[in-house]
């Protein structure tokens, strides 16, 4: 019978012998089943309730529902009451006589809906506090992020909010700035997922966790800070494709800059980009000249004595003297956020994430086109998704995109039906090792979304933990643990083979298990073990075989 | 004497070349950055004098490069001032990618020490090594293991069911997908490590200790598991580790000392810790690009041009400042604006590949590069 023991055994023999043949699933490459492919895509996962609903309402309904979901629902509002994230330190002093007491708490997700101007409290160094309750706020927006993912019932929504996350990064633990900002900063991009792109990017531009993040909170005349202007171009609209300062020495020679609007942008575009935005800053009581604080608001603040003034030309286009407050900024947005290059950029990056890595070159034009037809419309994002899903590519596009190391953890236990319930962020740390930095990848380019960016070792033997690993006790990911996850009904091994192929390829067709099962010395007519350690190990094994597939790893 | 290893260390953010290696005597530095961004000659950022043959001008290294310094006096390090890429891009992400590609010609699929390790086709359980969890553009077009530490690379290393696990990957993954040479590299290194170092009685890795203590910082567990896999003797040939946070556009000053203590202490503690394979390993340290020469109002630098590269190893002659120093003027600035490069990146790399790891044909590795090199050997 099967133990641990005479597993390992067995499999050092076979291995000694000669190749162990284990189950391929049927279609190889081609991943799931029709409906999951859909389901993978544009959720986090297939489950058997998705399933079902994508069956009875049909694709096009089922996405109006996604689209018009509201961003909480009532299982996940009270999952995110009930959740409990440990906080722990030591006692400790600030060196000027404040102190604290040594804490070791679970404490709820207190912070998520806090406004930010209660919170700067944080920031002040002159109360003593562990450096763990300043960066707390942080912490809890991660915490809060697996159970959306596995949870939420508005999932294309939470997609699309793992996307402008990466799209528009904030490394979140980077100070205790961006943590404090950072619950607000994801209750926005969360809002606006399915919006309006220039409303977005005007959100985003006078984010204070972006501020701080990017340093264009300090940045003022004169000369300005470059920071946030060069990822305002390169990441959040034109694209590094459209940065021509390796051919092109002079603004006049950008094509397009003669009529007023230039097709890419040159050093000098950056320069007076930035110069439109110096005064954008963070309302958290700083200093701003003599006798002059910014408000308490924990908002954006205008520092109108820290903007640069004078006319400007960017992109081919004059900018007078003296615009008034903020309209720099704005009209540079404006600018941007209807620009082709940037319609085509965040299309093909939309494009990239919903569906495949290297999309149809007409698909992105078609998206990019809805892009700037509907740049007015509050629903601008959705309409490109629609686009996208109703264009024939989507269908025709066959599954093959590595799940992201925080994909291939939310989707697992989706498929399995286990309920997060990580009173640590230990399973954060698992992902990190992996190269997922959840609200914390440090450059501002945010996690890649290339296949080719994550088949590399350290992910593959890290996806091999957490399809080994993510329902132990131990990895304080979810509850329950695997042997507990399937009916008891489920007798024998063929079943609890057939029970995890179901659940995560969607299709409970496949066969193949009955050699490997042979070879274990069972069958898959076999009852499973009576004794419930021996029975845990048998559909833990099962689980992890399923799981480390391409019909599971590929989207 | 063993076979010669490459260790490369990429400092990312743009690091301030010019308050690392400052010309603390040019007149047009001294006017142009504020005390809190230079190293000088004298007074509380008095750096340390480096003994320039490079154009009159009394380079000195920033004060917490002091370890760096005594590696300089000692001959074992180099350095090449304005350094960087031909083409002007002052993008992060931009200037990494032509960086570590170094035009091969291939529409970026592969990187020049893939392209190296493509020639040289090493062997051994663990030829090529990225430090970290992301594959550097470098080692793209060749098989490298990516992993934080030794112990991080096995397959379910310890489990009862890894044998399995291994079989599942490799059969499992058949003859498609990104990930298929992936899995049949891993576990074939799965398996040479595990037999290498695998402790049956601790039930873990054997516990690496190195001769020397490392001081605290990001760059110490990686140098520490380079040197563990040189002196393991697992066939590294090429290894890559990154440092962050060298984009310092907003008071720099609160942060420099900081990153540049934490490349020299951990890079010091990594070169004792070789100890008689010191004679088979280089390192170089280089970054995307340099600073501006001018500081913005934010007590930081915006992106600049040319940077400096260190080149550590007993083989090549060191204790020399290399390159040609175009002076910080006006006229002589790249723009206007900043370091301009005179010294192509790769010509560094090239003598390097050829002087140090045996490469034959630097054509093979960089297409088209002219041919003028530093002069690390000469």
């Amino acid at each position: 019978m099967l133990t641990r023991r005479s597993f390992h055994r067995q499999l050092l023999a076979l291995l000694a012998a000669g190749a162990l043949p284990l189950p391929r699933p049927a279609g190889a490459a081609a991943g799931g089943g029709g409906g999951d492919a859909l389901l993978n895509r544009l959720s986090f996962g297939a489950t058997e309730t998705s399933r079902r609903e994508l069956a009875s309402a049909g694709p096009e309904d089922w996405l109006e529902g996604q689209l018009a979901a509201p961003p909480g629902d009532a299982g996940l509002t009270r999952r995110l009451a009930a959740a409990r994230l440990r906080i722990a330190y030591e006692a400790g002093d600030d060196g000027a006589g404040g102190h604290w007491p040594a804490t070791d708490e679970m404490r709820p997700l207190g912070l998520l809906e806090a406004d930010p101007a209660g919170l700067l409290g944080l920031l002040d160094h002159e109360t003593a506090m562990d450096y763990a309750e300043r960066v707390r706020p942080a912490q809890e927006v991660i915490a809060a992020s697996l159970l959306r993912a596995v949870h939420a019932e508005a999932q294309l929504r939470e997609v699309m909010t793992q996307f402008w996350h990466d799209h528009f990064n904030v490394m979140s633990t980077a100070s205790e700035a961006t943590a404090v900002f950072f619950p607000a900063y994801d209750r926005m991009l969360r809002d606006h997922a399915f919006g309006n792109f220039r409303a977005l990017l005007g959100e985003v531009a006078k984010a204070p966790a972006m501020l701080t993040y990017l340093g264009n909170a300090d940045s003022r005349a004169s000369p300005a800070n470059e920071n946030f202007a060069r990822e305002l171009l390169e990441l959040h609209t034109l694209g590094a494709g459209n940065y021509l300062s390796d051919r092109i020495g002079h603004w006049s020679e950008v094509p397009g800059a003669a009529q007023g609007l230039a097709a890419g942008y040159i050093d000098e575009d950056v320069y007076e980009a930035a110069r439109c935005f110096t005064g954008w800053t963070v309302g958290d009581g700083r200093w701003i000249g003599e006798g002059r604080e910014a408000p308490m608001s924990g908002a954006f603040h205008y520092a109108e004595a820290w903007h640069d003034p004078y006319q400007k030309r960017f992109l081919g286009r004059e900018f007078p003297s003296h615009q008034g407050p903020l309209a720099d900024g704005e009209q540079a947005l404006d600018m941007l956020a209807t620009h082709p290059g940037t319609a085509r950029f965040v299309c093909a990056k939309i494009a990239r994430r919903l569906l495949a890595d290297d999309p149809d070159p007409d698909l992105v034009e078609h998206l990019a086109g809805v892009f700037l037809r509907e740049a007015g419309a509050l629903d601008q994002i959705a309409r490109v998704i629609r686009a996208l899903v109703a264009h024939p590519a989507f269908a025709a596009t066959p599954p093959g995109k590595l799940r992201r190391p925080f994909e291939v953890l939310a989707a697992l236990y989706r498929a399995t039906g286990a309920e997060v319930a990580s009173a640590e962020l230990g399973w954060n740390w698992q992902l990190s090792r992996a190269g997922w930095r959840q609200h914390a990848y440090p450059p501002p380019t945010g996690h890649p979304d290339l296949s080719a960016d994550w088949a590399n070792s350290t992910y593959l033997a890290r996806v091999v933990d957490l399809a080994l690993y993510a329902h132990d006790q131990w990895f304080d990911g979810a509850r329950p643990s695997a042997g507990a996850l399937v009916p008891d009904t489920l007798a024998s091994f063929g079943q609890v083979c057939g029970h995890w192929t179901q659940r995560l390829h969607g299709r409970a067709d496949e066969t193949g298990y009955g050699p490997v099962l042979e070879r274990f010395g069972v069958s898959e007519a076999d009852p499973l073990p009576d004794d419930p350690e021996d029975r845990e190990h048998a559909v833990a094994m099962a689980l992890a075989v399923a799981a480390l597939s391409p019909a599971f790893l590929y989207r | 004497m063993g076979e010669p290893v490459l260790v490369v260390i990429f400092l990312r953010g743009g690091a301030d070349a010019l308050q690392l290696v400052a010309p603390a005597s040019d007149e047009a530095y001294l006017a142009a950055r504020p005390d809190f961004l230079r190293t000088d000659r004298a007074g509380d950022a008095a750096g340390i004098a480096l003994g320039g043959d490079l154009a009159d001008v009394d380079f000195r290294l920033h004060p917490a490069a002091a370890p760096l310094a005594d590696l300089h006096a000692a001959g074992d390090l180099s350095i090449v001032h304005a350094t960087g890429l031909l083409e002007p891009t002052r993008s992060h992400f931009d200037a990494e990618a032509r960086i570590e590609r170094a035009g091969g010609g291939d529409g970026g699929a592969s990187g020049w020490l893939g392209r190296w390790l493509r020639v040289a086709r090493p062997e051994g359980p663990l030829p090529a090594l990225a430090v970290g969890t992301m594959l550097p553009d470098a080692l793209r077009g060749a098989p490298a293991t990516v992993a934080p530490t030794l112990d991080e690379v096995p397959i379910a290393a310890g489990h009862w069911l890894a044998p399995a696990l291994r079989a599942r990957i490799l059969e499992g993954f058949g003859a498609h997908g990104p990930l298929v040479a992936t899995a049949q590299d891993l576990v074939r290194t799965s398996e040479l490590l595990t037999d290498r170092l695998w402790a049956p009685d601790l039930d873990a890795f054997r516990p690496y200790a190195p001769s020397v203590d490392y001081p605290d910082g990001p760059l110490s567990v990686p140098l520490r598991t380079v040197a563990q896999a040189i002196k393991e003797g697992l066939g590294l040939r090429i290894a890559t580790v990154d440092y962050g946070g060298w984009d310092t556009h907003v008071r720099q000053a609160d942060d420099f000392g900081g990153l540049v203590g934490g490349l020299a202490g951990p890079l010091m503690a990594f070169w004792r810790d070789l100890g008689p394979r010191q004679q088979d390993v280089s390192v170089v340290v280089m970054s995307e690009f340099g600073r501006r020469l001018l500081a913005n109002a934010s007590g930081g630098t915006d992106h600049g041009r040319a940077g400096a590269m260190f080149v550590l190893g007993p083989q090549a002659r060191g204790g020399r400042m290399l390159g040609r120093w175009p002076g910080l003027e006006n006229e002589a600035l790249e723009d206007g604006a900043d370091l301009a490069v005179t010294t192509d990146y790769r010509a560094v790399l090239a003598e390097l590949l050829q002087g140090h790891m045996g490469l034959p044909d630097p054509e093979a590795v960089f297409p088209g590069l002219a041919p003028g090199r530093p002069g690390l050997w000469g």
